[in-house]
């Protein structure tokens, strides 16, 4: 009875709290640069719109075109059941399971890559193909990330990897990781998501032809996967275990706030990065994953 | 009494029964279908519990005692070899037929059948000399099916290309067998862990097989090969022929004493074919050449699988050992299974269009939606994607590295390495996939041809169904594979029964499950509700463009590009550019007559840059030596004396010093 409350709770968790990431986001944008801006809920209101709005479909996409978004959501909401939730813990642990929701990540990838190959336009080819090609680079970055974590806690299962505290290598996995963050979820210096120069975008660019609940899915899944990706750098970098529940939940909040409010800021501060730089800055974050498994190394043999 | 022996002479008898046939595909077929089964049907009971099946013949051939041995490891890729050629020589009904190929088809179906017996011969073969004899009779019999259509000039090449590796590979298998003959007085074979002078001899192994196997370098022959042979030669090809490799590698490594250095080195081939061979294959423009290439890149997980087994296994058999064993195992299996129905899914493309070149291609989903839709799913599973197969073995590897980590040593080193590597291998094979799928068959057609195509018939589509769901099987319920691998892995140890499947892979067969009936649900919701509402079709968007050609679209040449480029040093790709001389600074001279283009093409880097250059040096030596015979008898004599005194020197010299 109790886990499958906890479970619904969860899902609701998931579903509801996402899209306020991009308001927060846009919030801070406004406020650097001295505008109004849209309001927090923003996000809310377009993909209750979106869901009520009619489809314009290509000519040339095929089943996959609707298939591909929601499969795509599935893989990210599957992806967040795994990942612990500070004092609530996951909902299911196991050996193994971080391997899960990295692959669980490639699959809603390929399913968004696929989805925008289904147009034949040449803007979504040039989305999708950078998609996948910097992927490789941010996929190397995170298997490092993850094995720092496995070295520091001994551990393969995401709710025991990220219990101990990291030490002095903990600012390099932050830094590498939301480097990460920033380049999986298509935001500034990657790819400009106020844009609409199609030439210049990575993840807008790949889903210039959906329209209607399928879009709704693709921003849902999208914020889905920006608060993932913040909830794992809080976790892998902050020590929750010895909190009391309503402190841990506070902090773990308070992380992911930091963590919008971080993207906010980078977004207002920084221009997006020519395509050609943008592997030197993964190979960074990959370098920075690279010194805190090496850090976790030592201090394990210590 | 168990039913293998009696399951594998009916395999056996239908297999000899069907070469009668071959004038009649229905009664070949029929009989290749009841050997096959049965032989399945044997491997099954053996790896699901039974014992090993042990058949001391009693009589001799070529001078040589008959015994025969179906152990766990044997019936692993016997079973593959059976669901592989089975459905293969399904397909060929329908792809090969006898109105199409009248000279070649019954060829064709002569070769399927003896190179099925050839490798079911290598897997049973205890005895070194039989074993050379089967493993000839394989090479021959692949050689026959890569160059079936012996009217086409690169066809011909690819198979003179494979005979010659091969052999260079058979030379050295060779050499293992009769050192390992003459040393121990007998050619029947077992482990012989007790004589460490024999240790080298697995470096003669590891080229021998490894040249079978196709791990980089040794790979050369295998694109032309797999790209030039009948599709459903393909798919056996790479599919079960290049398995027979890993099997010779891994069957001697658990046989012979293996050097320290055996684990470090199968691993580091192992790393550099899966980064090289998806490199490669994202450089291909050609449907079946990139999907060769991948054939090497699953060689190397299944190395890094191996090789990690080896150095487990040389710290005192560390648990981690069994999971990438296991893993490697399973992902033998599961290549066979997903690269098989790709292959058979590019046949049906290349028997519909006509057409292997990706850039001519295009929106073949409309027409073929059948082998699109098993081809895609061929593609998520060699991308390593859950819910299918190849998640499942890949995850035993990395659990596996991930122990080797936690268990500290220089291992433990390789072990980060390893991983990391993997996880960028699965992200380049996923954008390898991406390409080859959606230029293939999304979006609009490129060409005539493949605005012409044909959906293929069920004989085609039926082994592509099964293979799909066997790749979804494996991916949904690993558990029930799990005592197959295990009972393999114990049997090439030899370290008592088969493990227990671990808890965590049940856990992640549940999650598979739900993830695929989720995704199927959400799925069918979403397209629901998109049609409830009002669905409009009109042209995709083009910037305001008026007239969106089919050329506008994204190539595979222009989709891989970023990547191709980080490879630039290794790939060698070279550019044609009409008109010529385009690029920062240099305006092209633009001819109106002649219709611009750009194309690339990568080629097999390590034939042209060292095994080419290699053969040339060898060639002048040769045309050199050659000026000596010219046919004057007098000179010839002059050799014989020059001869002779050399001779007489020699000895005349031995008696001095002794």
């Amino acid at each position: 009875m109790m886990a499958s409350v906890e479970f619904i709770v969860r899902i609701g968790l998931w579903f509801l709290l996402p899209p306020l990431l991009p308001g927060i986001v846009n919030r801070v944008k406004a406020w650097v640069a001295g505008r109004r801006g849209p309001p927090v809920l923003q996000l809310y209101y377009d993909l209750a719109r979106l869901w009520r709005k009619g489809v314009v479909l290509s000519d040339l996409a095929s089943p996959g075109f609707i298939a591909g978004p929601a499969v795509a959501w599935v893989a990210v909401a599957g992806a967040a059941l795994l990942l612990p939730l500070g004092p609530l813990g996951s909902l299911l642990s196991f050996r193994g399971d971080v391997i899960l929701l990295v692959y669980l990540l490639a699959l809603a990838r390929f399913c968004t890559a696929w989805a925008a190959m289904e147009t034949g336009s040449s803007f979504e080819g040039m989305g999708a193909a950078r998609e996948v090609s910097y992927a490789v680079l941010a996929e190397a970055s995170v298997i490092t990330a993850v094995l720092a974590l496995s070295v520091q806690s001994g551990s393969v299962s995401l709710a025991r990897m990220m219990e101990p505290a990291v030490g002095s290598g903990g600012v390099l996995l932050a830094a590498g990781l939301f480097t990460v963050l920033l380049a999986e979820n298509c935001r500034v210096p990657f790819d400009d998501p106020a844009t609409h120069l199609e030439l210049t975008m990575i993840h807008e660019v790949m889903v210039l032809d959906h329209s209607g609940p399928p879009l709704a899915v693709i921003l849902h899944g999208a914020s889905m996967k920006l608060l993932l990706y913040a909830l794992l750098l809080v976790q892998a970098v902050v020590p929750l275990g010895g909190l009391s529940f309503p402190a841990a939940v506070a902090v773990l909040a308070g992380g992911v706030l930091a963590v919008t409010v971080g993207v906010g800021l980078v977004e207002s501060l920084l221009a997006r990065f020519a395509f050609r730089r943008v592997p030197l800055l993964l190979t960074t974050a990959f370098l920075l994953c690279l010194f805190a498994l090496l850090v976790a190394w030592n201090g394990g043999a210590a | 009494m168990t039913p293998t022996g009696p399951l594998l002479v009916i395999a056996l008898g239908s297999a000899l029964g069907a070469a009668a046939f071959l004038r009649f595909p229905r009664a070949w077929l029929a009989l290749v279908l009841v050997g096959t089964a049965a032989g399945l049907g044997a491997c099954a009971f053996v790896l699901w519990g039974g014992p090993a099946w042990d058949w001391p013949g009693g009589f001799e051939v070529a001078g040589q005692p008959v015994h025969l041995r179906l152990d766990g490891l044997s019936a692993l890729f016997l079973a593959l070899v059976c669901v592989v050629g089975g459905a293969g020589a399904v397909y060929s009904m329908g792809y090969w037929t006898d109105a199409a190929h009248p000279r070649s088809a019954s060829r064709g179906r002569l070769w399927w059948s003896e190179i099925l017996l050839a490798m079911g011969f290598i897997l049973v073969a205890t005895n070194g000399l039989h074993f050379l004899i089967a493993w000839e009779g394989f090479v021959l019999g692949s050689f026959f099916l890569i160059t079936l259509d012996q009217s086409r000039r690169e066809a011909r090449q690819a198979g003179w290309l494979y005979l010659a590796a091969s052999h260079v590979g058979t030379l050295c298998l060779f050499g293992l067998f009769g050192v390992l003959a003459a040393r121990l007085g007998t050619w029947e074979l077992g482990p012989v862990r007790g004589h460490p002078e024999l240790a080298p001899l697995f470096w003669l192994a590891l080229i021998g097989f490894g040249i079978k196997a196709g791990a980089f370098p040794l790979h050369i022959w295998l694109p032309s090969a797999h790209g030039s042979a009948p599709s459903h030669a393909s798919a056996l090809l790479s599919g079960v022929v290049i398995k027979m490799g890993i099997y010779g590698l891994i069957r001697f490594g658990g046989w012979l004493p293996v050097p320290a250095a055996a684990g470090w080195v199968i691993t580091a081939l192992g790393l550099v074919s899966a980064v090289l061979g998806v490199a490669f294959a994202l450089g291909q423009h050609d449907l079946k050449r990139l999907l060769a290439y991948h054939s090497v890149e699953n060689i190397g997980i299944i190395l890094i699988g191996f090789g990690f087994a080896l150095v487990a296994a040389s710290r005192g058999h560390a648990a981690w050992g069994l999971l990438a064993m296991a893993g490697a195992l399973l992902h033998v299996w599961n290549h066979g299974l997903f690269k098989a129905l790709l292959f058979l899914g590019a046949g049906s493309v290349l028997h519909a269009t006509g057409c292997r070149r990706m850039s001519g291609l295009g929106g073949l989903w409309r027409r073929m939606p059948w082998t699109a839709a098993l081809f895609a799913l061929g593609a998520a599973a060699i991308s390593g994607l859950p819910p299918l197969n190849g998640f499942v073995s890949e995850w035993l590897v990395y659990l596996g590295l991930f122990d080797a980590v936690h268990a500290r040593g220089a291992s433990s080193l390789l072990a980060v390495v390893s991983a990391i590597l993997l996880g960028v291998t699965g992200a380049l094979a996923l954008a390898c996939f991406t390409k080859a799928s959606a230029v293939v068959f999304l979006g609009a057609a490129r060409s005539e041809a493949a605005r012409r195509a044909h959906e293929s018939g069920w004989a085609m589509l039926g082994p592509m169904v099964a293979l799909a769901a066997l790749c979804a099987a494996i991916g949904l319920f690993p558990v029930l594979a799990w005592p197959a691998v295990a009972r393999a892995a114990a049997d090439w140890t030899g370290a008592g029964p088969a493990a227990a499947a671990p808890a965590e892979l049940r856990t992640l067969g549940l999650c598979s499950l739900v993830v695929a009936i989720l995704g199927a649900a959400a799925a069918a919701l979403l397209w629901r509700r998109t049609a409830a509402g009002s669905l409009r079709r009109a042209s995709t968007w083009c910037c305001g463009y008026a007239e969106p050609t089919a050329r506008m679209q994204y190539t595979a040449g222009s989709f891989a590009g970023i990547i191709t480029g980080w490879f630039e040093g290794v790939l060698l790709t070279h550019r044609t550019q009409v008109p010529a001389g385009q690029g920062p600074g240099r305006a092209p001279i633009v001819d109106e007559g002649v219709p611009s283009s750009l194309d690339d093409h990568t080629p097999e880097a390590v034939l042209e840059r060292v095994v080419g250059p290699a053969a040339r040096v060898v060639m002048r030596v040769a045309l050199g030596a050659r000026s000596l015979q010219h046919g004057r008898l007098p000179a010839y004599l002059l050799y014989v004396l020059a001869g002779l005194a050399g001779l007489a020197a020699i000895i005349f010299l031995a008696c001095i010093l002794t």
